[in-house]
């Protein structure tokens, strides 16, 4: 992704969501945890969505859910992505959900229910993503 | 009506929508006045009865949010008592007014809005695709967002796909033989047509899809006593209501959570106006999408929960069926001008009302249903209009 000034920006910066990337870079996936209600969140937030603390830290995540929703995209948004992909909402086991890909599944074959794991895949700017596998194909 | 309620006090007195196509050769701030313009001429009004503006403005008091954002009391050569930097326009746009009427922090409330110079030849629109850093990475467009609503539903449903088909050929049909729409003359559609269209973001096929278009829509509201001496028969606001859910395009929409999205806006709404959605003659809802015209019919109660495509095969959806349906061709067909897009609901809502809406015209249509937004964009809004 390209900041304002053109330059590729390092994502690991970002304020409130760069921990989250730089733990993508090294391969794990975290979530935001509340301190106070131990709510889990997503997307970042300054404060926690249930209890509205802001005392919260980035705590790793198990990796595995199940699929809540999935579309198999067709034409893709820019010339960046190449078609089909399986775009999915996964329902993650510690109560928090995410956009993300579902791979190493042929499209038709993605259901809704299915288990998933986490599986970290390059996104089209070459930066890992955390995408999800079916549960028995990961490794 | 009563009379009591501050909404009931006031009435929409002009409306206008420029010519509409693909790309137009002048930009956002022009189109958006030469709508503003029109839509005071259809009123019998002029610039110096507008004392409220609800459009993109810079300041002070607002941010430049683009585009089209102006300096619209400069423009205008008149300082203005009350504005109101509105996203999105159509229903909150008009209830906002309304409120700023009614409440008498002004008199003469101008809504406007559109988009010109911004649609490069690329595939789809720029505002489809969510700038966020959790969306944009995995290629999410506006489409594949109410997208994960649908499949939850056909997934649990599986509603009849000629069915739904249908609903698009319809809609479509009814562009076909608006002039001023974009797909004028194109079609007619079947339901095999829609079904035959390439894939998009299943479910969605490009005929299920709304266009994406340039052009600028506006209306005038001003309250009931000041209506009387206008130029055209007032219409009235006799209920609405607003429901936002979050920000749209960041976390992916559920199903469980936004498929009822407006029932409780539609409920107030109907309540004010002390009527019912089975009295509604003619429905201009945000047709966004097929599988989002089948869920408002569901999230109004007109039918059960995953029973909405059956039942507009029987209702039948026509200028003859019992629900006259995007009389104008709707997104999918007349034109979707970004952020503007949900005031054209209420321009053409306001021309059946009036009996001038042309081809489409429903008879004696008495009450309208206005929408907006809908299940992947996580608001929804109502608004119940009224002749005479």
């Amino acid at each position: 992704m390209e900041g304002p000034t053109g330059e590729l920006e390092d994502r690991s910066l970002r304020p409130l969501t760069g921990e989250f990337w730089a733990a993508v870079n090294r391969g794990e996936l975290v979530r935001p945890v509340c301190n106070d209600c131990g709510q889990s969140f997503f997307v970042p937030q300054f404060a926690c969505p249930r209890c509205q603390s802001t005392n919260w830290d980035y705590q790793p995540s198990i990796g595995r859910g199940r699929v809540y929703s999935h579309t198999t995209v067709h034409r893709p948004p820019t010339a960046a992505f190449t078609a089909p992909y399986v775009m999915a909402d996964v329902d993650v086991e510690e109560g928090w959900h995410l956009l993300t890909w579902i791979v190493d599944c042929e499209p038709d074959h993605v259901e809704i229910g299915m288990p998933v794991r986490v599986r970290f895949v390059n996104g089209p700017d070459g930066h890992p993503l955390p995408a999800f596998a079916p549960a028995e194909a990961a490794r | 009506m009563s009379g009591t309620h501050p909404l009931h006090r006031v009435a929409i007195v002009g409306v206008a929508a420029t010519e509409m196509a693909r790309q137009l050769d002048t930009t956002s701030a022009e189109v958006s006045l030469r709508a503003a313009l029109a839509a005071l001429d259809d009123a019998g009004l002029g610039v110096a009865d507008v004392d409220g503006v609800a459009a993109r403005w810079p300041g002070p008091g607002g941010t430049v949010f683009q585009p089209g954002s102006a300096d619209w009391a400069e423009v205008f050569g008149q300082p203005l008592r009350w504005v109101c930097d509105t996203y999105p326009q159509g229903v909150p746009g008009a209830l906002d007014a309304a409120a700023a009427v009614a409440a008498g922090l002004c008199e003469t409330a101008l809504v406007f809005g559109g988009q010109a110079g911004v649609m490069g030849g690329s595939a789809v629109a720029d505002y489809t695709r969510p700038d966020n850093e959790f969306i944009a990475c995995w290629g999410s467009l506006t489409a594949a967002q109410f997208a994960l609503v649908a499949q939850v539903y056909r997934h649990r449903y599986a509603p009849d796909p000629e069915q739904l088909a249908a609903i698009a050929a319809a809609i479509r049909n009814a562009g076909s033989t608006n002039p001023a729409a974009v797909m004028a003359g194109r079609g007619p559609y079947t339901a095999a047509d829609v079904l035959a269209s390439p894939m998009v973001a299943e479910p969605f096929r490009l005929l299920d899809l709304c266009l994406a278009t340039e052009g600028a829509a506006a209306m005038v509201i001003t309250t009931a006593e000041r209506a009387r001496d206008l130029a055209q028969a007032p219409v009235a606001i006799l209920g609405g209501g607003s429901e936002w859910h979050r920000q749209q395009y960041v976390n992916p929409p559920r199903y469980d959570e936004v498929w009822g999205l407006g029932a409780d806006a539609a409920r107030r709404a109907f309540d004010l106006a002390d009527l019912r959605p089975h009295d509604v003659d003619v429905f201009e809802l945000y047709d966004i999408n097929t599988y989002e015209v089948v869920r408002q019919f569901e999230m109004l109660g007109l039918c059960a929960e995953g029973e909405g495509a059956e039942y507009l095969w029987e209702a039948g959806i026509g200028t003859d069926g019992s629900h006259p349906l995007n009389t104008d061709g709707g997104l999918l067909s007349y034109s979707h001008i970004g952020w503007g897009g949900p005031t054209l609901k209420i321009v053409e809502a306001v021309r059946q009302l009036r009996g001038t809406a042309g081809p489409g015209q429903v008879p004696n249509a008495q009450v309208a249903l206005v929408t907006g937004a809908g299940s992947g964009a996580q608001y929804h809004n109502v608004m119940v209009l009224g002749g005479g």
